[in-house]
């Protein structure tokens, strides 16, 4: 329910020299913690929120929904050949950017094209199976696929920014390029290095008017000051999730709510499949059986998240399957050491090879992050427990990256045993998720850090980019959890709640998006009526 | 004279000339690189080719050679080049964050100094004293305190409980003050970064203070200028205190120079908007073109700090005066 009487209260009850239009909340204030750039496609900084702040001012032409399906925004129809491989859209008629001159079908094929010459590390890729873009009319697009994507709706056509062409048509360094004329429902007003960002409601948006007449962003890095502004009124919502410990003080602050969902963002136990011994499964079964994921939730995030699904699809996801369950279990953990013959072979309480070499590895850790680093030290106390030693090795992000993923490019190899690491919350909304992760040919599984071979599996990951029909979608991904729980390449130790809080007297029509937070556009605009 | 600056002159020529040459390569020698930071957390869905077209276009792909003639032919030129983290000339970056880090850091240096030369030089007046028991704890205390947490405690008790100051920024954020507001609006941020880097720079001041007063009040003239029976406070303020300053000129100098670099802890705490913070967030960026030129912004300062230093030291202590 998008409570319109709170949305009015805010409007009354803010203090701000700018009055705002009937059933619009004031001047809103939410802590960043760092600078986007001019908050253009080219020089926004973050994922999220960068990504999503960025497309109030530019626009996809599809939206993800509060479940992340994509859905029309600036479409207003649109239709998919049946081979898949031909997408016919109709953009709504009236949509301006912000200098006033007419949003057309025109600057969508310029952008499409346009990041196709200049590489974005988000897009670029995106376009890659585009064979032809043609328009016809102001409104009329034609988008012919070299093969079919099952992934098309959601990247690009829901992520891909459109960009105006008579203004970017004849820039040919775009990262150095600070312009912000979008079409969106916010244009940026100011904007102060290091300071903050100044967002105004841009009344003329086609889809209507905007929740909230002007978006203050200050840039706060700290986080503990962070959330002694916010409780002390100096901002009225921040983008940095709470720490679980204070979740409970900030439901009991007067006038401060919190909003709690599920995060798509993972926390992993992650093996490197080359390692001559890590490489046997019953081996990282046996691992997985040892390791309390349960226990982990309760500790570390007060149980505030979702325990690791062993398919590693979030339980929350479309596409999970509940068909897939992992039940530890210490003493299975035993028999199954203990058939592989790996005993204590010298009386040192460390179980052996045959050949003698002992059960010891190395755990990499990322030093900044106390709940890796205590999770790191929990998995190897119980490790220790059946016998296998872990030796936890804390390091900063850079070093870490440098073993696990070199120069970020799986074709570089690794040299690491396990590391706790963590997919950030887009990865789990890309349908694509399990053959990025796991497919054998490093230029297709560009996230396989653990070096994972199954052919089986890079087989439904290539059926899966070509499957247009959604049931048949959900059959190919059903299967994947299936193999890669049996397999254990990672361990999916646990999903750490997305937790919000803000002022509820000041915004209150805030939509959580599943697995990524209340930062989206439907949190401050409704979507346009077809 | 002339001996002697061109002497200095070549010296710091070749001071220059080595950290133009450490600038470049101390960033490159840190594990990591920029291109996470240029492609995003989606860096891992890039092709390699399209990797390398990335590089290319920040010049990362040059040998490193090249990479360094590029460096010094654009700072010959007096370029500072683009960021590649905020796409945006450099020296256009530095002269926006300068304002704010002369603001904070300048003015409690020299709020440090005052009150470091007036505390010490009362405290070595009267020695043992429970007034110079009282400084010198307040002094040890204030100096072994981490700043970072000086700040909370400031935040926490001024802003967040008495409300007397705004908890971050330098600025009330979106909101555009005019006249008198503006500066009150200013003063208000500035108050307690302001008060935090005074309360951690005005010991050091203070202990050298004391100390040089104390070797001065143990000199004959001392005792001579007291024997003529000249006043204790004239004593104090022209024969003890004018000579003691000497070692604290000194030191406040070389702090000068690095007033440029100013306060990375306290400008992040305080989410102050100055170069110190821009420095830290280059080095977490591997924003490499920020890293070196605000580094050779640094050097610079202290470099004509320095200089100055020796220029006027003649001025100030007639023994160095060289004929």
């Amino acid at each position: 329910m998008r409570t319109a009487v709170g949305v009015v209260l805010g409007a009354v009850l803010a203090v701000s020299a700018v009055l705002p239009a009937a059933g619009q909340s004031a001047a809103l204030r939410m802590a960043i913690t760092r600078d986007e750039g001019a908050l253009n496609p080219y020089t926004y900084q973050t994922g999220y929120p960068g990504w999503n702040l960025m497309t109030l001012i530019y626009e996809p032409l599809f939206t993800p929904d509060a479940d992340n399906i994509p859905q029309p925004w600036l479409v207003r129809r649109y239709a998919v050949s049946p081979d898949g491989r031909t997408w016919t859209l109709v953009l709504h008629p009236n949509i301006r950017w912000h200098d006033g001159r007419p949003f057309t079908a025109d600057d969508v094929k310029f952008t499409y094209e346009y990041v196709r010459r200049q590489p974005h590390a988000r897009w670029t890729g995106q376009v890659r199976a585009i064979e032809s873009i043609e328009t016809s009319g102001p409104t009329g697009l034609t988008i012919r696929l070299s093969a079919p994507s099952s992934a098309f709706a959601a990247q690009p056509l829901a992520d891909l920014p459109i960009l105006p062409r008579h203004l970017w048509e004849a820039v040919a360094n775009p990262r150095q390029f600070n312009d912000v004329v979008g079409s969106g429902p916010y244009r940026l007003a100011e904007m102060r290095d290091g300071q903050f960002y100044r967002l105004v409601a841009n009344d003329q948006y086609f889809a209507g008017r905007p929740k909230v007449r002007e978006l203050v962003l200050p840039i706060i890095r700290d986080a503990t000051v962070t959330f002694t502004a916010l409780r002390a009124g100096e901002i009225d919502t921040a983008v940095r999730p709470l720490a679980p410990e204070v979740v409970a003080e900030f439901e009991r602050t007067a006038g401060i709510r919190v909003a709690r969902g599920a995060g798509y963002a993972s926390t992993i136990l992650q093996f490197n499949l080359e390692h001559p011994v890590l490489r046997e499964p019953k081996l990282r079964q046996a691992m997985a059986h040892a390791i309390n994921t349960r226990l982990m939730v309760r500790l570390l995030l007060l149980g505030y998240g979702a325990v690791g699904s062993p398919g590693y699809i979030h339980p929350g996801s479309p596409f999970y399957n509940p068909a897939v369950t992992f039940a530890a279990s210490k003493s299975r953990a035993v028999q199954l050491l203990n058939e592989l013959d790996y005993v204590d072979r010298n009386g040192d309480g460390v179980r052996d090879l045959p050949d003698g070499t002992a059960l010891r590895f190395t755990l990499l850790t990322l030093a900044g992050n106390p709940v890796r680093v205590r999770g790191a030290d929990l998995i190897r106390t119980w490790l220790r427990d059946v016998g296998i030693d872990v030796r936890v090795v804390a390091q900063e992000d850079a070093s870490i990256i440098a073993q696990v993923w070199p120069d970020f490019d799986v074709c570089k190899g690794r040299r690491f045993d396990m590391a706790v690491f963590g997919w950030s919350a887009p990865v789990m909304n890309r349908l694509t998720v399990l053959r990025d992760l796991f497919h054998s040919d490093c230029r297709q599984g560009t996230l396989n850090i653990g070096g994972y071979r199954n052919p089986t599996l890079d087989r439904l990951g290539a059926d899966l980019a070509a499957a247009v029909d959604p049931v048949r979608q959900k059959q190919i991904l059903f299967e994947m959890q299936r193999i890669v729980a049996a397999d254990l390449p990672v361990h999916t130790l646990f999903y750490q709640d997305g937790i919000y809080a803000y002022r509820a007297d000041r915004h209150a029509a805030w939509v959580y998006q599943k697995g990524q937070g209340i930062v989206n556009k439907l949190s401050f605009i409704d979507p346009p009526r077809r | 004279m002339w001996r002697f600056v061109g002497g200095r002159g070549a010296q710091y020529l070749l001071v220059l000339c080595l950290t133009v040459v450490l600038n470049f390569a101390l960033p490159r020698m840190m594990p990591g690189s920029p291109m996470v930071f240029l492609a995003g957390e989606d860096v891992g869905f890039l092709t390699p080719e399209q990797r390398a077209q990335l590089e290319a276009l920040y010049g990362l792909d040059q040998p490193q050679w090249r990479q360094f003639a590029t460096y010094v032919g654009n700072l010959a030129r007096g370029q500072l080049g683009y960021s590649f983290q905020r796409g945006r000339p450099i020296g256009e970056i530095v002269r926006e964050r300068l304002p704010w880090t002369l603001g904070l850091v300048g003015t409690s240096l020299v709020l440090a100094t005052v009150i470091g030369v007036v505390l010490g030089a009362v405290s070595a007046w009267r020695r043992g004293s429970a007034f110079d028991l009282g400084t010198l704890g307040t002094a040890v205390f204030f100096e072994s305190v981490p700043s970072f947490w000086l700040g909370m405690i400031f935040i926490a008790i001024f802003a967040a409980h008495l409300r007397w100051f705004p908890i971050f920024g330098a600025g009330t954020a979106g909101v555009a003050f005019e006249g008198w507001r503006l500066v009150v609006d200013r003063a208000r941020h500035l108050a307690l970064p302001l008060a935090t880097l005074t309360l951690i720079t005005a010991p050091g001041m203070l202990l050298v203070m004391r100390y040089a007063m104390l070797g001065v009040l143990g000199e004959p003239y001392i005792a001579t200028a007291r024997a003529k029976g000249v006043p204790e406070g004239r004593v104090l303020r022209r024969h003890a205190v004018r000579n003691a300053l000497l070692p604290v000129a000194t030191v406040f100098m070389l702090n000068l120079g690095f007033v440029v670099s100013g306060a990375t802890v306290v400008e992040t705490v305080f989410s102050y908007p100055g170069l110190g913070r821009l420095l830290y967030e280059a080095v977490l960026n591997r924003d490499y073109p920020v890293l070196q030129s605000t580094f050779f912004v640094i050097t610079v300062s202290v470099i004509v700090a320095n200089a100055a230093a020796d220029l006027l030291y003649p001025l100030l202590d007639p023994r160095v005066r060289r004929r």
